[in-house]
Order: C-alpha cells, then structure tokens, then sequence
C-alpha cells in the first residue's frame, strides 16, 4: 500500500487563551480518496483544514504530527513550506466570500500561482495567461471573464475561479473548505458537479468541509463527523447519511430532511417519538378559520444603478388563519421583499394588501396597530437582537411600544409559550449568553409579546447549527397546535416546507410559478421551476 | 481638526452609479458647497453683530466723517440684497474688492502670493505623502514592533504640537542660534542672483517652513495608511495570497498595501486643501510671502476684504481638492466602476 | 422585573465598567495619559490657592522682567516680571475651559446631524449631508479666524469658533456608526413590532454612537486646545485673559524667540503639547476600547 497524502496524527489544536480547536484528532486521508469533514460551526473542522499549510493564525499552537506527502509540516522551513504551498496541496476557499483581491482582475491572480511555482514551464506572463484560459476553461468559464474583477463575477463564477486557482499548479491535494456554503442550491448544484468531475479525471486527493452532509456525500466518498474539536463518527458516505450511529450525526442528518419520506413530515424535533401523540398536528386547510392576510396584485419596484428592477411581480397570495405557508425561492427571487411589503415595512408600487380584509394603512398611527396584529421573526437572531438589550427588554420593546399594560406578566407569558422556562431566569440574560436557539425563542417571544393574529418568518433556521433547526421549526408547529397562530415561513429549503408547511407557494423572478398543497407541490411538481428546485436538492444529490 | 482614522463612509450613496452620473453627483455637491462659501463669505462680515465698517476699522482711531466715507465706499448704504448681488456679479468677474492695507485690488495680490504658497505646500505634501503611507505600512505590517511603537509615538507627538510653535523653535534654533538657515522671507533680500544660484538660495529658505509642515502633516498619513493596512490584515484574499505560497513582503506590496491605498488617498486630496489652509500659521512665523502670510497681513490691519478673498479662495482650494479625490477615487477603485 | 434580575444586571455593567478599565489599563500609555490630565485639572482648579492672581499683578510684583529661572521663579519671568510659572497655571484655566466648552458644543452638533444623516431619507438627509460636507471641506482653521474676527473678542467668541467648526468629523464618524447600526436587523424587528423614529434613534442609535462620541470629545478637546492657542497666536485670542496662546502671542509680539528668552517661549508649548498628547492617548485608547470595529486591531 502507498503512503497516505495527507496523516494527522493525535493533532491537539490551541488558540490565545486556552481555547481548544482541535482535540486529539487521528486521520489519514489515502492517496485519490475523497474525505468530507462535517460538524458545526467551531467544531474545529476549519482549523484542522488549515493546519496543513500552517495557516492558522500565530497563537495558535499545534501538538501532533501533521505528515503532507511523507513530509511532517511542522518541520519545514518557511522556505520549504512556501514551495510546498499551491504544488502539494492547495486550498479551494469560499470564495463567494472575500477571499479573492477586490482591485486585481481574476486571471491575475491565478496566473500569480504559477508565476510563483511553474516559471519553467510558462516562462513569460503571455504563456502563464494563456494557461489561466485552459484552467478556466476547466471550470467552464470563458476567458473573457478572467479579465473581470471579483465584483463582476456571481458568487458560482468566484467559486469556480477559486477551483481554477487551486488547480493551478497541479496539486496532489484540494483542500475545499465550505466551497458552496451561500450559493444557492442551483449554484451549489452546478459547483459540486465541476469539484467532482475534476477530481474524478485527475485522480486529485480531496479533504472537503461542510455543515451539509449531503454537500459532502455528494463528492466524497468518506465522511468524518466532528463535534468539539474531536471525530464522533465516521464512515462510507451513504451509510453515515442513511444510517448515522452516533447522536449528533442524527441531529445533522435530520436537517435535511427527504421529501416524501413521512417520517418527517409536519414531524421534526430530536425525538419524533414524543410529539406522536399529537396527531392532530396537521390540521387540514380546510378547517382553519378565515383569510387573515391577503395580497392582491402586488408589485414591488426597486431603482437600483439607476434601473429599474422589478422585485415583486404583480403576486397574488392568501394565508388563512392557522395555517402555515412556506415561500420558496432561491436568493433574488423577491421573496424577502415581498414579506417587507406585506409588514409595510416595504410601500409597494402598485397592488394591495389586506390584513382581516381591510388594506393595510398608510398613516402612522394605523400602521402601528397593524404591526400589532403581524409579526415578523428574521433569519439571524445574533442580528435581530440589540445586544445591549437583556431578554427582558427585548421581548417588552414591543409591548412598551404599544404602551400595553402588564408588562410583566406579558413578557413571562410570552417566554413561557416560547420555551424558555422558567422565564425568570432568562431575563436578565443578554443575547451574547445564550445559544442560538436560546436567541431565536426570544425573537419569537417578543412577537408573541403582542399576540398577534399571524407571524412572518423570513428564513428562521437559516443561520442556525443543524442541531437547532429541528427545536425551533417543532416550537413553530407547537405554537399553530397551542395557539392557532399561522405563519408565512420564507425559506430556500424545500425540505423545511416538507418539515411544517400546509402550502407551498413558489416564487421564481418575482412571480409566483407554483401554488398548491405540500404533498401536491413537492411529490408532483408541475411547473419545470419547481421540478429544477427539487432536482438539486442536496439530500437528493447524495443520494444519487 | 481630529486624526481621521476611518475610512470616508459616503461613497456608498453613489457606488454603482453610472459615471455621467457620479459627476454630475459630485460637482452638483462641490458647486453647492461653493455657493455656500460665497453666501457665508459675504454674511458673515455683515450681518454678524455691528457696522463692518466699524468692525474694519476696530483698533484705530477714525472720525464718524471718515466711517461714513467707508461705507459708502463698501456700498453699505444699499439694501443688503442689493450689496450680495453686487458681490457675486463682482466675484464672477474675478472682483474681490479691494484692499485697504495694499489699497490694490484683493485679486491681483492673490496672485501674486499664491506662488510661493503653491511651492511651500507642493514640496510639504510630495515629502509628507511619501514618508507618511511608507512609515505607515511598514508599521501596521509590524504591528507592535518597536518600530511600530517609534513611529506612532513619533507621530502621536508631532500630531499633539501646535504648528507654529513648532516653527518657533525651529526658528529659534536653527535660523536664530545656529544660523544654519536664514530666519525668513523667501530669498536673501540684497541678493541679485539669478539662475542655479537664486534657486538654491529660495531652497534654503524653503527648508525651515518645509520641515515644520511635513511634521505636523506626514503623522495624519502615517496614521491613516496605518490603520488602513490593518484594517486589510485580517481579510481572507490575503490567506489566499499566503496559501498560494506568496512570501510575506509580497503578500504585503501587491496585495494589502494596494487596497488599503484606496481610502488613503482620499484622505491625501482631502488634507492637501487643508494643507494649504494650514500656511496661515507656517507663512506667518517664517515670513514667506504666500497666501497665509497675507492673511495674517489682512488680520492684523484689519483689512476685511482681504480676509474675505483669502477665505472664499482657501475654500475653494479644499473644495476643489476634495472634487479631485472622490475623481481619483472612482478611477481607481474597479469596484465603483459600474459593470 | 426581579430584584435579582436587577442585580444580575448591576452586576454585568459593573463587570463591563471594570472590563473597559481593564482593557484601558492595558494601554500603559493612556493610563500616564489620564493621570496626568487630571493631575492638570487638579493643578488647574487650585490656581488660585497655588499662585494668588495679586502675585502676578504687574504694579505689585517686584522681579525684573524675563529672568531665566531659577529657585524663586522656577520657570523664570515673562517680560512684565511676572512669574511664568503662575502664568501657566492660569493660563491652564483658560485653554481647558475652552478646549472642553467648544468640544461640548462640538459633540452636541456632531452627534445630532450625524445621527439625522444617517437615520433619515430623502431630503433632511440630503440637506443635512450637504451642511456636514460643507464644514467637512471648508478649512476650519480659515473659518474660526474669519468668525473670531468678525465676532466682538472674548473667551466665549473663541469657543463658538472653534465648537462651530469642529463638530463636522464628529458627524462623519456618527453618520457612520448610524448606518451600520441601521442597517441591523434589530432595528428591522423594531420597525416591525411598530416603533418609529423616536424609539428608534432613543433605544438603539444613541447608545450605540455614544462611546464613539466620548472617543472622539477626548480627541477633539486636543485639537480645540490647539485651535485656541493657533488663534491667540494670530491675535484673534481674548487679550483680557492668560491662556497658553495668549502667552505664546505675548512671546512672539516681545522678541523673546530672538532675544533668547526661550522658557517664555517653551514653557507655553511644552504645555499645550503634554496636555493635547494626553488627550490624543487616552481618545485613541478609549477608541479602540469601545469601537468593536477597531477592537480587532
């Protein structure tokens, strides 16, 4: 057998001040396999990636033995390692973040590799841009947009010019870390197919990272599961996907939920076995009370560069009361905005919106009383929460808006009906000491702090760990069990409107393409944008 | 007068704009903001308490006969709108009134002080600049070094003295003990030199009011260019630099220092008006005859159409410094560029 | 709410007051810096206890003019014989008094149109923009000499020139901070739960910007210090009263700089460069302490 590309051998990662990154973690990864980290957000899978070519920042301290090609990392000088850099292994990163130079053009900066590594072969910088074209012509982008600046590309395009990057001088190892974390699922789709050819032809060793176990299952053909620093499970892709042993696999399992399997339908939560006896839950459509919000017509303009961008396009929509709807569309496709429209956060250009029948208000006064009735829950509770403000503040801002009386009484009920018991001992508490989920209950406390007749809830579990998804989506059917209270959930997940939506509703470029029951919408897709959403679902594309 | 540290946060109004458009945007602003200096370059000296006429001629003694004399001459007998009009159609036609002191017209002495202000200003900046953004990243890329440590403490102190001060005590020790350089003016007054020779002997006189100018100037760059540097330390495109195998000088000189460049060099147009505003106090203590120097001359008289033409021209220096800067800025940074 | 809940929260802010101590601590240099300033201020108050304003009136004083110094006169005498010593401690009162009045001046402007710049849309933006670009470009050395010159002299004259045209950086850094702070989703979820503008700038902006302000005042008391004894020097200052310009002007009006008299000449400057130093160390500090942009630096 040949030796491994890539050992880490008892690797103990350690930050500034005692923080534990990395906690004794053995791996080898062989020559041409393919291995997916997973694990949440600090769960060190980041710092073990980078650790390979000694990019952590200097208060980080390495114990261990990280071995790259036979060659122990911690053992090369700065020159040795800066050769090793790019020809060894070389890192794919997010690059629809900001890992590319904003004031230099893409192609130079690919070509900035080889001018460092492969001057024999392409001496001159026409022969190095010439190869950048080939290299981009890899990841199917044409040269022309080697000449564009970082700003001018899709966050696809970044991605790809990042693969093209790394690629550059012909590494024995990719490092991927999060490539398609903020693309959307289309993009996703498009970025893991170019990743898994190139490394399929090029017989490339590939150590991948993710949140997603379905990102990974898709290229990779090992996946380790990390949680605090350590592996908790690891194992063949499908088997970790289709049967995870350990726990915390489960919870991230759970998040992406296949559509059509019953089991997960209007069922979600750690242990579906106790919301069993419930199963009233899904209280049909049809017996719900009346139409609460309706939006007739509506049209939404924007002037953006001095154009105009049509954002919402002449949409017709109704939520009755009880009933949980879930907006579907990729990031664009004016679904955000046509939630602002209808909490009048947003003044439509033409079209209505009626609350219990009557159009929504222009003044003031009865705006705020409208605001009252319709409450709106965002996607990042660290954001939406001022983080001076303890909980209690936070959840009486809006009855002492509303200078409502009882307050406290209010605020203990409105924690109460959130979960957050005993709510006492919650109020004093500021956001930065409460986890995610913690933060996400106050921010639905604080619209329950009102009582209103409806919620809105733009991407609720968006940018919650895995493990965490799964509590709030159960509160949110809890509250429609307990108080009749509906929502109109905004999501890019079609697996969160199998999780808890009655309806569907989905929105491509403004429009609304697909209106229908979940069961219906999912199970028998009838619009060809719809049928494409579904197709790149990423449980799906593990599973293929 | 506060270190700007920060980067200028108006661009986000116009980013993306069309370039027609950001032009019109910004000479629409900048012509405003002339207007505004004209406007309050003739109503402050007259609606601000008392007679201007008085206010004029406030330390010397005049006879009623002779201020009624002055304020018919200023046109003061006429309606205030009628007065403002007056102004601005004299301004257009590059009419700034005329001096008391000089008694020749304010215009044709700004012309003739402008130039060695220009000269003063020109090789304080070019020296400041580069000196300034050259100590400044090599400090932020050292953060915590000692040489990161000299150079801001350096530069916290030159930036803490008063300017004229600081002339004082070059003056004193250099021009008056030492005699190393001559204690004023721009060119030894008896000498006839022409040539090499007379442009050595206004270097010399350059020197003192130079040096005193770069040091109060160069530490706001060096500040600036520092914080921009670090502001750049921590983004990712520089881990992909280091990834790439790049050596750290280069990761520095090709990546951080180019992007952190951009917000500084708003903040260089921005500061060279200022710079030229700030002669007041160097031209005054070192005698060079520029524009400051006249100012101080129009202060102490009082001669307030003087002071009045040195202002509206000062402003208009700035204003236009500043047009330039946010020009330079969209030509340099591709991300303004609308695609 | 809880008595203990109350408590939780005292106990927090005293936690975060000590943790800002601390932090403002771990700059050595601020720490001498404000220690020395209140040392100043101290010194400053006491003037009239350390050096009675009869020992430095020039019909009763006995020593002869510009005396270099010496055990009598530590910093030797001004022109009129009187003691330089007592004259920088009054003149103490004076740049102090100004430095922090037009700095006030300047905060409450600065913060008031930063915040409605950055808040507000459409026109009361656009005009307030156009106001704080306008002091932002107009040099304000020029302005405080052309408004110094065309308002009646006195002390109150220097601090509206110098508060009127300091306050526009202020603004800017406040328009900033605004902005980001606007463009929170917590202040979405409060437009959305029915808040208005009041609520809004009141429970979220204001307290936001105002450790950034009380950055900027420490730094902008500097420069007002400097901006004072500039104009005194150009003989715009308050000619009834000592300050450190008034002194520096006195030298420069009676030749000391070339007669040689150079502790009438340094011991003014050195003063105003100590006091503007320690107000520029503990702002810079006391920035890096409160603004979590630049924590990371």
């Amino acid at each position: 057998m040949t030796e491994p590309t890539l050992v880490w051998d008892d690797v103990r990662i350690t930050y500034a001040g005692g923080n534990v990154a990395v906690d004794g973690v053995s791996l080898e990864v062989e020559r041409g396999g393919t291995v997916g980290l997973a694990g949440e957000s600090g769960c060190g899978k980041s710092t073990l990636a980078m650790s390979v070519l000694r990019l952590l920042p200097r208060s980080a301290r390495i114990e261990g033995r990280i071995v790259l090609q036979g060659e122990e990392v911690a053992g090369m000088t700065w020159g040795r390692l800066r050769a090793v850099r790019w020809t060894e292994a070389a890192i794919v990163f997010q690059g629809a973040m900001h890992s590319l130079n904003p004031v230099r053009q893409v192609r130079h900066q690919v070509a900035e590799a080889l001018a460092l590594h492969s001057t024999k072969e392409f001496p001159d910088s026409a022969a190095r841009l010439r190869r950048v074209d080939e290299l981009l012509a890899l990841v199917d982008l044409t040269p022309a947009k080697g000449r564009a600046y970082p700003h001018e590309l899709s966050g696809g395009q970044r991605q790809r010019v990042m693969i093209a990057m790394a690629l550059a001088c012909d590494p024995e190892l990719i490092i991927a870390d999060e490539p398609t974390t903020a693309l959307d699922v289309v993009v996703q789709a498009q970025v893991l197919d170019v990743l898994n050819g190139l490394v399929r032809d090029r017989e490339l060793t590939l150590v991948m990272i993710s949140h997603d176990l379905a990102v990974l299952a898709a290229v990779c053909d090992r996946i380790v599961v990390m949680q605090d620093g350590r592996i908790v499970e690891q194992g063949k892709a499908q088997q970790i996907l289709a049967a995870p042993t350990h726990e915390h696999t489960k919870e991230l399992a759970a998040a992406f939920p296949i559509i059509g399997d019953p089991s997960s339908r209007l069922v979600v939560g750690r242990d579906p076995g106790s919301l069993s006896d419930h199963s009233s839950l899904s209280v049909s459509t049809s017996s719900t009370g009346g139409v609460v919000l309706e939006v007739r017509d509506l049209t939404v303009d924007f002037r953006s560069r001095g154009q105009h961008v049509r954002a919402v396009d002449h949409v017709d929509l109704s939520c009755g009361a009880g009933e949980i709807v879930a907006l579907v569309g990729q990031s664009g496709s004016g679904k955000t905005t046509l939630a602002r429209t209808i909490l009048g956060l947003q003044k439509p250009t033409s079209g209505q919106v009626l609350h219990e029948g009557k159009p929504l208000p222009h003044r003031r006064a009865a705006l705020k009383a409208y605001r009252r009735q319709v409450q709106y829950v965002l996607q990042d509770p660290t954001a939406s929460l001022n983080p001076k403000h303890t909980v209690y503040e936070a959840v009486a801002e809006g009855i002492r808006i509303h200078g409502l009386d009882d307050e406290r009484e209010r605020v203990i009920r409105a924690l109460t009906r959130a979960e957050l018991t005993p709510p006492e001992r919650f109020f004093a508490a500021i956001p930065q000491e409460l986890s995610g989920g913690q933060r996400q209950r106050v921010v639905i406390a604080g619209a329950l702090a009102l009582d209103p007749t409806y919620l809105v809830a733009d991407e609720p579990v968006a940018s919650l760990d895995a493990s965490v998804r799964g509590e709030i989506l159960a509160l949110l059917l809890q509250l429609r069990r307990d108080l009749g209270l509906g929502a109109l959930v905004i999501t890019h997940d079609l697996g969160l409107a199998w999780n808890i939506a009655d309806r569907v509703v989905v929105m491509h470029r403004g429009q609304i393409v697909e209106n229908g029951p979940v069961e219906q919408v999912l199970l028998d897709p009838q619009h060809d944008y719809t049928k494409s959403l579904l197709a790149v679902v990423p449980s799906k594309l593990g599973l293929r | 007068m506060t270190v700007i540290e920060t980067v200028p946060a108006d661009s986000e109004d116009t980013r993306g704009s069309s370039l027609p458009r950001y032009l019109a945007l910004k000479a629409g602003g900048a012509l405003i903001s002339l207007a505004l200096v004209v406007v309050l370059g003739f109503f402050m000296f007259r609606i601000i308490p008392g007679d201007p006429a008085i206010n004029m001629t406030r330390g010397r003694q005049v006879s009623p006969g002779e201020v009624e004399r002055l304020r018919q001459e200023m046109g003061l007998d006429q309606p205030l709108l009628v007065q403002f009009w007056r102004f601005v159609r004299d301004l257009f036609t590059g009419d700034l009134g005329t001096s008391y002191v000089y008694r020749r017209p304010v215009t044709e002495l700004i012309g003739d002080y402008i130039g060695p202000t220009l000269l003063l200003t020109g090789t304080a900046a070019i020296i400041s600049v580069v000196l300034g953004l050259w100590l400044g990243q090599k400090a932020a890329w050292r953060r915590g070094s000692w040489f990161d440590k000299i150079h801001t403490g350096v530069a916290l102190v030159f930036w803490s003295v008063p300017t004229f001060w600081l002339g004082l005590l070059l003056l004193l020790v250099f021009g008056g003990g030492l005699g190393w350089f001559p204690t004023g003016g721009m060119s030894t007054a008896a000498s006839t030199d022409t040539g090499i020779a007379h442009v050595l002997d206004v270097a010399h006189h350059l020197v003192l009011p130079v040096v005193t100018m770069v040091a109060v100037i160069y530490a706001q760059y060096l500040m600036v260019m520092r914080a921009s540097v670090l502001e750049e330390m921590s983004a990712d495109y520089l881990t992909t630099a280091r990834a790439k195998g790049l050596r750290e000088d280069l990761v520095r000189t090709r990546h951080a220092v180019p992007n952190a460049l951009l917000p500084t060099v708003t903040l260089i147009f921005l500061t060279l008006g200022l710079l030229i505003a700030g002669t007041v106090t160097v031209e005054t203590v070192f005698s060079w005859p520029g524009l400051g120097y006249l100012t101080y001359k129009g202060l102490s008289a009082p001669d307030f159409p003087l002071v009045q033409g040195t202002f509206v021209v000062f402003s208009a220096a700035v204003i236009v410094m500043n047009f330039i800067a946010d020009l330079l800025y969209r030509v340099l940074d591709p991300r303004l560029k609308s695609s | 709410m809880t008595t203990s809940g109350q408590a939780a929260i005292r106990a927090r802010r005293r936690a975060r007051f000590t943790e800002v101590v601390r932090e403002i601590a771990s700059h050595p240099s601020a720490l001498i810096g404000a220690g020395l300033l209140l040392l100043i201020v101290v010194l400053a108050l006491l003037a009239p206890v350390l050096m009675p304003m009869d020992r430095l009136d020039v019909t009763k004083i006995t020593a002869h003019g510009n005396e270099s110094p010496s055990g009598g006169h530590w910093l030797g005498t001004d022109p009129s014989g009187r003691d330089v010593l007592g004259l920088l401690l009054w003149g103490s009162r004076a740049s102090l008094l100004v430095g922090f009045s037009a700095t006030a001046i300047a905060m409450v402007i600065g913060t008031v149109f930063g915040m409605a710049a950055g808040h507000f849309t459409g026109l009361t933006r656009a005009v307030v923009l156009r106001i704080i670009d306008f002091f932002l470009v107009v040099p304000s050395l020029v302005l405080a000499i052309v408004l110094s010159t065309v308002l009646s002299r006195g002390l109150s004259t220097i601090v509206i020139a110098i508060g009127v045209t300091s306050w526009a950086q202020t603004a800017r850094v406040v328009r900033a901070q605004t902005l980001t702070i606007e463009t929170r989703p917590y202040i979405e979820r409060s437009r959305a739960l029915g808040a208005g503008d009041r609520h809004i700038i009141g429970k979220h902006v204001l307290p936001a910007v105002m450790p950034l302000v009380m950055a900027n005042t420490t730094l902008t008391v500097g420069s007002a210090i400097i901006l004072e004894s500039t104009l005194a020097f150009l003989g715009l200052g308050d000619p009834t009263t000592f300050s450190w310009g008034s002194m520096l002007k006195t030298a420069l009006d009676t030749g000391a700089a070339t007669a040689g008299y150079w502790w009438f000449v340094l011991a003014p400057g050195v003063a105003i460069v100590i006091v503007v130093l320690c107000f520029t160390l503990v702002g810079r500090a006391l920035e890096a302490v409160l603004n979590p942009t630049l924590r990371s630096r």
